[in-house]
């Protein structure tokens, strides 16, 4: 009783996959800045990513503004939050044990999904903007889902500008590569820390901004956004920044063929089972790690 | 005075008011539950405790129970069936309460089921709707659990029933892959079967599933008359968007759970337009008494009921019901009772077969008509024509 799958049909999906690939790579690009720069893993990302998509949703029902005029809105305030975090929290494990990291932001994590369920109620929301699709040839394109992929692809493309032409992009890539050595050519490491954290929670918050006008939003959206940023920057290597984007399109388009062929269930089970391989064969993930 | 004779007087003057007040100053009935007032249920769990404080204080208003007060003693069980379990023993062994109702959810129900199947304690569960709770294999039969809301199974009913009867042909199931979503799910594969559907698609997705772009593709090419989802709300609302997104176009669309709530409307505005879904109760249903429920409800808690406020209150009436004819509060001559019981309820019918399995409950299906649920199954409840067959997203 099940459909057999046309070339149309996969022409749909891969469509599909590079749509939902290019948020996880620009979500996943924020994580990847802050493991390298600092060596911890920031499992409070998604949720970070979850008071992205709530500025997004108060911006637009309370202030009345256009959803996509509140994107680089919700990443200034987030730019913000992440810097306040940094300066009083974060900063305190940097040159902690892992576990200590992975603990603190495990513990800011908690705290920022309950506090969103008192603020905002753990109700579903919506920003329901643009919906509907535009369809060219056999193909549905989402409009939400295409708009968003355009913001995505811009921010990615402005970052990766910001990473390798500017004297700040610069000094974040020497911080990551030998924290040592950029503080003995006279970088502010600290302050470049304090940066890139806010950086990252800002390429969250674009990503939640984004996620409030394709999904119903609530407090514990963002959990699953950590791990699937963590599983798009091992795939590409951790450290190294266009792994980000090459782990996250290929995270989408594997999520997508794999619910074609075989069943969304199982779909998830493709992509951890390929992390797992790429573990075993390249360890370092599919760019290397660490290198700029 | 010895210094037992402050006591000795305290009995004697008590005693002594006792003989002249009437018998509703006897001790009063207390009856215990443990309820998800906080977690991921309290929105949930609270509705199904106004029920009860609705009922409580009905039953009062009229006498109370077997001439005594009906006093409800509730404990919070943060909508984990782990503790849940805890607070049935303690209000059974500690508290010592006169009866026992249930607590919010299938699997907090079917946790806290063995503890009053140990203590022999009756308990009316008004909010668990999977079957597995009540039908048991042989040699762990359950005796004293009574069911109130219609089953799982038969949540998709109504949308095939009325497909069918317009001549459609074909259903694609989906379904979340949790236990209730499943066994919706496999109802409506049962009904679509007895009624000559033929089901050209099942899938189900996990859940927290937010994309659903490769199923909704298939769905498409299997190009069924009729998409019946077996979802809670999240579930429903992205798939109701993606579905837009994919342009799919099925003649009729219904979903489960979280199709009836207002925030369905609110979410997705005029995209929920031509949506059906099945709700267990509506305050517009014809049953006696149920205006009056939904008056009384909106003035005391400021806000509307919901099938949980109202499956709690009736099925606190059923329980009182079942005492009342006992004439007592044995478990096993209320148990009788329960079991031949027929009630009318503001929530609808009730009726057990000998599992305690509810059998005459019905469920209602609705459409949204220019953000309104109007019901339009089964006929002889419904309010309304359905609005047949949607128009594709385009025209809309």
């Amino acid at each position: 009783m099940n459909v057999v799958i046309t070339p149309a049909m996969l022409a749909q999906v891969i469509v599909s996959g590079i749509l939902a690939g290019s948020l996880y790579a620009m979500v996943a690009l924020g994580l990847g800045l802050i493991f390298g720069v600092m060596r911890v893993i920031n499992i409070a990302h998604g949720p970070l990513l979850m008071l992205g998509a709530y500025a997004t949703y108060f911006l637009t029902t309370g202030a009345g503004l256009n959803p996509f005029l509140t994107v680089p809105i919700a990443m200034a305030l987030l730019f913000v939050v992440g810097v306040a975090l940094q300066r009083t929290l974060v900063f305190r494990v940097v040159d902690a044990p892992e576990l200590s990291s992975l603990l603190l932001t495990f513990g800011i994590s908690i705290a920022l999904v309950n506090l969103a369920q008192l603020a905002f109620t753990s109700d579903l929301r919506a920003v329901e903007y643009i919906t509907g699709a535009w369809v060219v040839g056999g193909l549905a394109l989402s409009k939400p889902r295409v708009i968003a992929f355009l913001f995505a692809a811009g921010v990615t493309a402005l970052s990766f500008v910001l990473l390798k032409s500017t004297r700040l992009g610069k000094a974040i890539r020497a911080t990551s590569q030998s924290r040592e050595v950029a503080m003995v050519c006279g970088v502010d490491v600290a302050r470049i820390h304090m940066l890139t954290f806010g950086f990252a929670s800002a390429l969250a918050a674009a990503g939640g901004a984004l996620l409030a006008m394709i999904v119903a939003i609530q407090p514990e959206m963002g959990g699953v956004w950590t791990f699937k940023s963590f599983l798009v920057i091992v795939l590409g290597g951790a450290g190294n920044y266009p792994g980000a984007l090459v782990g996250g399109l290929l995270l989408g388009l594997v999520e997508q063929v794999a619910s074609l062929f075989l069943t969304t269930q199982l779909s998830e089970v493709v992509a951890y089972v390929l992390l797992v391989l790429v573990l075993l064969v390249r360890p370092s993930g599919l760019l290397g790690g660490r290198q700029t | 005075m010895t210094p037992k004779a402050p006591a000795a007087l305290a009995v004697a003057l008590a005693l002594a008011v006792g003989g002249v007040v009437p018998a509703t100053a006897q001790a009063p009935i207390r009856i215990g539950a443990s309820l998800s007032l906080t977690g991921t249920y309290a929105k949930l769990g609270k509705n199904q405790h106004e029920g009860y404080q609705i009922c409580e204080k009905e039953l009062n208003a009229k006498g109370g129970l077997l001439g005594r007060k009906v006093q409800f003693v509730v404990y919070d069980d943060q909508s984990m069936p782990a503790t849940a379990v805890r607070l049935y023993e303690k209000l059974i062994t500690e508290d010592k309460v006169d009866g026992v109702m249930g607590p919010y959810s299938s699997p907090v129900t079917e946790a806290s089921v063995n503890v009053t199947e140990k203590y022999k304690k009756v308990m009316v569960a008004p909010l668990a709707a999977t079957t597995s709770i009540f039908k048991r294999p042989p040699g762990q039969k359950r005796n004293y659990v009574f069911m109130v809301i219609s089953p799982a199974e038969v949540y998709l009913e109504g949308l095939l029933d009325t497909g069918v009867k317009r001549g459609l042909k074909t259903v694609a199931v989906v379904n979340e892959d949790t236990l209730f979503s499943k066994a919706a799910a496999s109802g409506a594969e049962e009904v679509a079967k007895k009624k000559g559907l033929q089901v050209v698609f099942k899938e189900a997705y996990p859940k927290g599933n937010t994309d659903f772009s490769a199923l909704l593709t298939k769905v498409k090419a299997a190009n069924p008359d009729i998409v019946a989802a077996a979802t809670y709300f999240d579930d429903a609302v992205a798939l109701t968007r993606q579905m837009k997104e994919l342009a799919v176009n099925p003649k009729m669309f219904g979903v489960t759970v979280g199709g009836d709530l207002p925030e369905f409307y609110d979410t997705l505005k005029q995209n929920a337009e031509y949506i059906y879904g099945a709700t267990q109760w509506e305050h517009v249903l014809p049953y006696p008494g149920n205006q009056e429920f939904f008056d009384s409800y909106k003035k005391e808690f400021n806000h509307e009921p919901s099938y949980h406020s109202a499956a709690g209150y009736a099925g606190c009436l059923i329980y009182a019901e079942g005492v009342k004819r006992a004439n007592s509060l044995d478990a096993d001559r209320v148990r009788e009772q329960l079991l031949k019981l027929e009630m009318r309820t503001p929530f609808g019918d009730y009726k057990v077969d000998q599992d305690g399995f509810q059998v005459a409950h019905k469920m209602v299906t609705f459409q949204w008509q220019k953000e309104k649920k109007v019901i339009v199954w089964p006929e002889d409840l419904a309010k309304g024509k359905p609005l047949f067959p949607t128009p594709p997203w385009t025209s809309r």
